[in-house]
């Protein structure tokens, strides 16, 4: 016998849906649809308009985009990207590897070096910013000027374009590293240790511990990082913007903080959505893989 | 068949449905109760209510306190029915919140932006008040000195009035030019002597820095296009009549590159903040600075610390034939009264107090160096009374050649802003010689023009 029909005369489908999971995801749903999904869309919008922010738009078509090709200084803010996505790919990674081995071996002090490893990431980033700019890299007041008393002259990093966007990324670097520590070491710890045992049993040195069995262990947690830095590294702004915004000659430029300039000190937001756009598409590629990757991993 | 389980849903349901009911009934009387509080408070704040102001450029304490005393409270004694409240906004990015609010219809009865290119939007999307009548009602006309309070004309009404009238200014340690036998150069040959005679003392001519604030790159365009191109070139080029490719201002963008690659400003300019720029000429280990009127209390204060004897001189003029000496105005911050103020009027008489010679009597003893009140008013011997004599013998000679004419255009009030972002970032790359002066200009020219035709270009008072 078919069930019977409840809530009076709705249709089944209707029903269907009461009955699903979708009365609990609704909340969650409504909140992304609000504030994520209408503004992104509107932002996708606004890449095809001229809006100096206070007047009508005006439908361009491609112009904007146009524009932003045209700009030298795009190509070199994608570069920026692109080298601090390879940069923030390699070191980090390496070290919170390391680091959460060592976490994972040491029995004593082991709560105290996670704090002292994360506790950079807890720090607001303007507050690090201006440490690192006022009390390191500046040749008056910090460590760079520190060393003229002992006849060494060094140039402030921040203010060489070779050498600019490094000094940005090292600061953020030294921010960001104790993050993947911690998840590192999280990831360790669900490794069964029946396997680590039979390892150290067998004779296994400590770094081919971490090659055979730690590492290809956490690997989904490894692959779900990297593809978080790749995605995280095309936003960066906040490093950028307080300590060069971009400068100088825009040797530290990135995508956002030259978004950020076309909307907030031109007021022309059309070029802003734009290279917004390009941020994500980035961003798109990225979660691309990371899915098909999931996906072939699921299948096995 | 109707089934256990079918019977209690029932039964929910229907007292889902009552609670509903319930609560539409409840909504209702609110709702009603809401709008005629509403309206009954409303008639009333059509004539009373506080009016607000968002003090854009941000505050320490100790400032804010000055506000409080000196600002808000003489006026709301005088005005009790419509008190003033003041909210300081953190530094930084207070103008974008201003921006922000007043478009969407809301935003604070009196709007304070950072200068006539920022009202420039605002107006052209209706956003502000013409305040013609208010200026002649309180005959702000004649209170305030003329070039600047044109400033804020657009389409032959005024919308904004000027807050703080600046200048670049060349100051210089005086004790380290008394020991030398130099006296201010008035001159780009009298400059270049003194710049090289430092170089050789191994001082840093030019104590400046961009470290913590970017657009100071600005400053010094707008020194040596001033100074050297002139106003009246300016003046045509701003109007479109000129371009700036146009060699008078090449020749201008290569003196201010050669002070940077000969060495003039330094090794640090991209680390240097404000206060350490002070310090280094209070020290004596940079013999001038050229800097804003904006910079008067960083300086004093630095040269406190060190003991040495601060000096104002304006700027020499850098090539033969332009009148010395020169002001290019600033107009650093402008007050607006937003379209959709409840209360105007309160907000102008509000403005009446502002530029009233009771007002600046007290924030000159406080607070001189952000509240430089472009009064007509100003007069060396009353000034002298509340601040150094050096800070009012430079305020009188900049407003009396303001009244006589002598005056020209920085970069920050009268320029559009994506011209003035590209001439703040594309002039490191002329100084590190990534772009040659011809590309800088060419592409500065290029950006004027589109926004020229879009009319984003601040109209510059008639000369």
């Amino acid at each position: 016998m078919a069930a019977p029909r409840r809530f009076g005369a709705l249709p089944r489908w209707i029903t269907h849906l009461a009955d699903s999971a979708l009365p609990f995801l609704l909340p969650a749903l409504a909140i992304n649809v609000a504030i994520i999904l209408i503004p992104g869309l509107l932002t996708i919008a606004m890449a095809f308009f001229e809006w100096d922010g206070a007047s009508t738009p005006a439908f361009v078509g491609l112009d904007n985009f146009r524009t932003i090709f045209t700009d030298p200084v795009f190509f070199s803010a994608l570069f920026n990207n692109i080298k601090w996505t390879v940069i923030f790919l390699t070191i980090p990674i390496a070290m919170g590897l390391g680091a959460g081995s060592l976490l994972l071996v040491a029995r004593r002090g082991r709560t105290f070096f996670q704090v002292v490893y994360f506790l950079p990431v807890i720090i607001a980033t303007v507050v690090v910013a201006r440490v690192w700019q006022g009390m390191i890299y500046n040749p008056e007041s910090g460590l760079v000027g520190w060393f003229k008393f002992y006849g060494i002259t060094l140039a402030d990093p921040l203010t060489q374009p070779p050498t600019a966007l490094y000094a940005v990324a090292s600061v953020d670097l030294w921010h960001w590293w104790g993050f993947l520590a911690v998840i590192f070491f999280a990831a360790y710890r669900q490794v069964d240790s029946a396997q680590i045992e039979a390892a150290v049993i067998d004779g296994a040195s400590f770094f081919q511990l971490m090659r055979y069995v730690l590492i290809p262990a956490i690997r989904p947690t490894i692959t779900l990082m990297i593809i978080m830095t790749i995605i995280w590294s095309f936003l960066a702004f906040d490093f950028v913007y307080v300590l060069t915004q971009g400068g100088p000659a825009y040797a530290s430029e990135v995508l956002s903080t030259l978004s950020y300039r076309y909307a907030f000190y031109n007021y022309t937001m059309g070029p802003a959505a734009a290279v917004a756009l390009v941020i994500s598409f980035f961003g798109l590629i990225a979660t691309f893989f990371y899915v098909r990757i999931q996906q072939r991993e699921g299948v096995r | 068949m109707k089934t256990m389980k079918t019977m209690k849903n029932y039964e929910r349901k229907r007292r889902v449905e009552g609670f509903l009911l319930k609560k539409t009934k409840l909504d209702f009387m609110a709702r009603v109760a809401t709008l005629t509080a509403a309206a009954t408070l409303s008639t009333s704040a059509w004539a009373d209510g506080p009016i607000t102001l968002w003090y854009q450029r941000g505050g320490n304490p100790e400032q804010q306190r000055i506000l409080q005393k000196d600002l808000v409270e003489p006026f709301n004694a005088a005005h009790p029915t419509t008190p003033l409240t003041l909210d300081v906004l953190a530094g930084g990015s207070g103008d974008k919140k201003i921006r922000m609010a007043v478009i969407s219809g809301k935003g604070p009865d009196i709007v304070m932006t950072p200068g006539p290119s920022t009202t420039l939007a605002l107006v052209q999307s209706d956003h502000l008040l013409p305040l013609d009548d208010y200026i002649k009602k309180y005959n702000l006309d004649k209170r305030i000195l003329s070039p600047v309070l044109r400033t804020g004309e657009y389409k032959g009404h005024n919308y904004a009035l000027p807050r703080t009238f600046e200048t670049m200014v060349l100051y210089y340690n005086k004790t380290l030019f008394d020991k030398n036998g130099w006296a201010p150069p008035k001159t780009m040959a009298e400059l270049n002597i003194i710049a090289e005679a430092l170089l050789a003392k191994n001082i840093t001519p030019f104590s400046v820095g961009n470290g913590d604030w970017r657009a100071a790159n600005e400053w010094h365009v707008s020194v040596v296009l001033n100074h050297y191109a002139g106003p009246e070139n300016i003046f045509k080029a701003l109007k479109g009549e000129i371009p700036w490719t146009d060699p008078v201002f090449a020749q201008a963008i290569d003196v201010l590159k050669n002070w940077y690659q000969k060495g003039w400003f330094g090794k640090n300019y991209f680390s240097l903040t404000g206060d350490q720029q002070a310090l280094l000429l209070a020290k004596g280990e940079a013999g001038m600075a050229p800097n804003g009127t904006f910079s008067f209390d960083n300086m004093v204060a630095a040269f406190k610390q060190t003991g040495q004897e601060l000096g104002v001189a304006p700027f020499p003029t850098l090539r033969d034939g332009l009148p010395y000496p020169i002001y290019a105005i600033g107009t650093g911050s402008t007050m607006s009264i937003n379209k959709d103020s409840a209360n105007p009027d309160a907000a102008a008489a509000f403005l009446d107090y502002l530029y009233s010679d009771a007002f600046y009597d007290r924030i000159s003893k406080d607070w001189p160096g952000d509240w430089n009140l472009p009064l007509t008013s100003i007069d060396e011997a009353k000034l002298s009374k509340n601040v150094s004599p050096i800070f009012a013998a430079t305020f009188t000679a900049f407003s009396k050649a303001v009244a006589q004419g002598n005056y020209g255009y920085t970069t920050w009030t009268f320029w559009p802003p994506a011209t003035e972002d590209y001439l703040i970032h594309g002039i490191e790359q002329v100084w590190l010689g990534q772009i040659s002066t011809t590309d800088y200009l060419g592409k500065m020219q290029e950006i004027f023009a589109k926004e020229m035709s879009e009319g984003k270009v601040p109209p510059p008072a008639a000369r």
